[in-house]
């Protein structure tokens, strides 16, 4: 029994992980930005085919494959940024709902286009494979190799934000971009860069997820609602909240499934309702 | 007369359709100061956000150096050397001191270095978060934090506004160091008209957007009627 709960607990955290480096990206541009882009996971959906189309059409490694997504959604990201985006900073909320819920139709219909409707397989190497004994218990390896990623995006986050000169023009834009601009910092170009990293991380998501939850066109919409959960729960632009409620939630979701399969998937909506109760801003939400 | 470092040229500018300053015409020689005054509301910080680009113009240009920089964005202008120093203090309050004062900073004759040596106050608490300080602090770190860009002309907008005498005196003591002993050009929007023309060579009275007075700064200090007239004295005017 401890045996399946440590199980459980660990492909929980790994799941979580894999949400977390999909939802992270959202969290900095909804809470630093307030910019609501529900085509989120259609970035991390379009690091999924970038991914596949190195492994599968370039033939080349999977290793190479996860960066290419990286760069893949973060180019297509600041290209819709700078031409679609950026005129819906000034509009209402109800307008970037509507215009990114769009976005991820049209995402879903090119996915369809090109690739069909049915889940695509990736090929990851040989090293990835199998699991590792340790006392008498067996841990996936690219489930530990999801850990180690996203403890890295974690750690490079919060280095870059906290501890650079960008991390704190990027601050200083999001406390009073008025005040920002004045002083000679380029707040336009700033948040465009932001937004890419963003939508990077989703793409590197999308990718790592391929191996755990498929990847088919519905993806965007699929996880959509997941990546909103962790930056509800989480609290919005919170790194450490976005990290803390992708854990939470990928370990509710697995060991939901596993331990009361009649409650099932609905889990993770009943503590997203709990944790919002007792906090309404999320776990580390400011506002 | 001296090669402008700041021109406004006929300007006309406000918010959407209306109009607060109208066909303004007012300049800065390199090393220049100028005291901006006149009741609240007349068209002072109006004047500060039109020269940063904040706002429109409906007519004229606004020149620095010679060029005109009437169509450039406000971080533009501010990399050309226009240092705004905000009105109500606004400091970034998830940075600390010390990457307040970093952030925008642009390599010259100010650094960190100097402007410890200016408000030593920021120096002991540089780690502290910008929203941890006091008013007089914010406001030393606000002018440090445009100090660090190293402009060649700084617009202050009220920056004696609500602190206590003390904090008054000192603020006033490193202005006047940095416009006679640095020969830093200042535009100065004051409601302390006294301070305010004592730190400064000329000065503009604004009334309903426009310019209502010209005079030099002792001049008009020393004109009590005039100044009682169109300011209202500071002494009544809070």
């Amino acid at each position: 029994m401890t045996g399946n709960l440590l199980i459980v607990l660990f492909d929980g955290l790994a799941f979580g992980m894999l949400l977390f480096v999909l939802s992270v990206g959202l969290s900095v541009t909804l809470g630093l930005m307030n910019f609501v882009n529900l085509g989120h996971g259609a970035f991390g959906m379009l690091g999924g085919y970038v991914a596949l189309v190195v492994t599968r059409e370039a033939g080349l490694s999977f290793f190479l494959a996860l960066p290419a997504a990286f760069v893949g959604a973060a180019v297509v990201g600041i290209a819709c940024e700078r031409t679609l985006f950026r005129r819906l900073y000034r509009s209402g909320e109800l307008n970037q709902v509507l215009f990114t819920v769009g976005l991820v139709f049209v995402a879903t219909a090119i996915a369809t286009f090109l690739f069909g409707t049915g889940q695509q397989p990736i090929q990851i190497p040989d090293v990835l494979r199998g699991s590792v004994e340790i006392g008498g218990l067996r841990f996936g390896i690219y489930r530990i190799f999801l850990i180690v990623v996203a403890l890295a995006v974690t750690a490079a986050l919060i280095f870059g934000l906290e501890f650079t000169r960008f991390g704190a023009s990027v601050r200083a834009a999001v406390d009073n971009q008025r005040v920002a601009q004045g002083l000679g910092i380029d707040v336009d170009t700033i948040f465009a860069i932001t937004f890419a990293l963003g939508c990077g991380l989703a793409g590197l998501g999308g990718a790592l997820a391929i191996e755990i939850v498929g990847l088919d066109p519905t993806f965007a919409f699929h996880y959509l609602i997941y990546v909103l959960i962790v930056v509800a729960v989480g609290g919005l632009g919170s790194i450490g909240g976005s990290f803390l409620a992708a854990a939470l939630l990928g370990i509710a979701d697995v060991g939901g499934k596993y331990f009361v399969p009649e409650l099932g998937s609905f889990l993770i909506y009943l503590l997203m309702v709990g944790v919002l109760f007792w906090r309404p801003l999320g776990l580390f939400g400011k506002r | 007369m001296a090669e402008p470092l700041l021109e406004l040229d006929d300007v006309s500018a406000g918010y959407g359709e209306g109009i607060v300053l109208d066909h303004v015409s007012v300049f800065l020689p390199a090393g220049g100061s100028l005291a901006l005054l006149g009741r609240n509301g007349v068209g002072k910080t109006t004047m500060i956000l039109t020269i940063m680009g904040f706002l429109s113009l409906a007519g004229g240009a606004v020149r620095f150096r010679g060029q005109d920089v009437s169509r450039l964005a406000a971080h533009q202008r501010a990399r050309r050397g226009i240092g705004w120093v905000p009105q109500e203090r606004d400091i970034f309050p998830s940075l600390t001191v010390e990457e307040n004062l970093t952030v925008a900073a642009r390599a010259g004759r100010w650094d960190l270095a100097s402007i410890y040596g200016l408000f030593p106050r920021l120096h002991e608490r540089k780690g502290n978060m910008g929203n941890q300080l006091s008013g007089g602090e914010q406001q030393m770190l606000t002018i440090g934090r445009t100090l660090m860009t190293n402009p060649d002309v700084l617009l202050l907008d009220e920056p004696l506004e609500g602190l206590a005498p003390i904090i008054v005196e000192e603020l006033t003591a490193a202005i006047r160091r940095m416009a006679r002993d640095e020969g830093m050009a200042l535009v100065l929007v004051e409601q302390h008209a006294e301070v305010a023309l004592d730190l400064t060579e000329d000065a503009v009275v604004i009334e309903r957007g426009v310019i209502a007075h010209r005079a030099k700064s002792h001049d008009l200090l020393a004109d009590r009627e005039t100044l009682d007239r169109f300011v209202g004295l500071n002494l009544a005017a809070e």
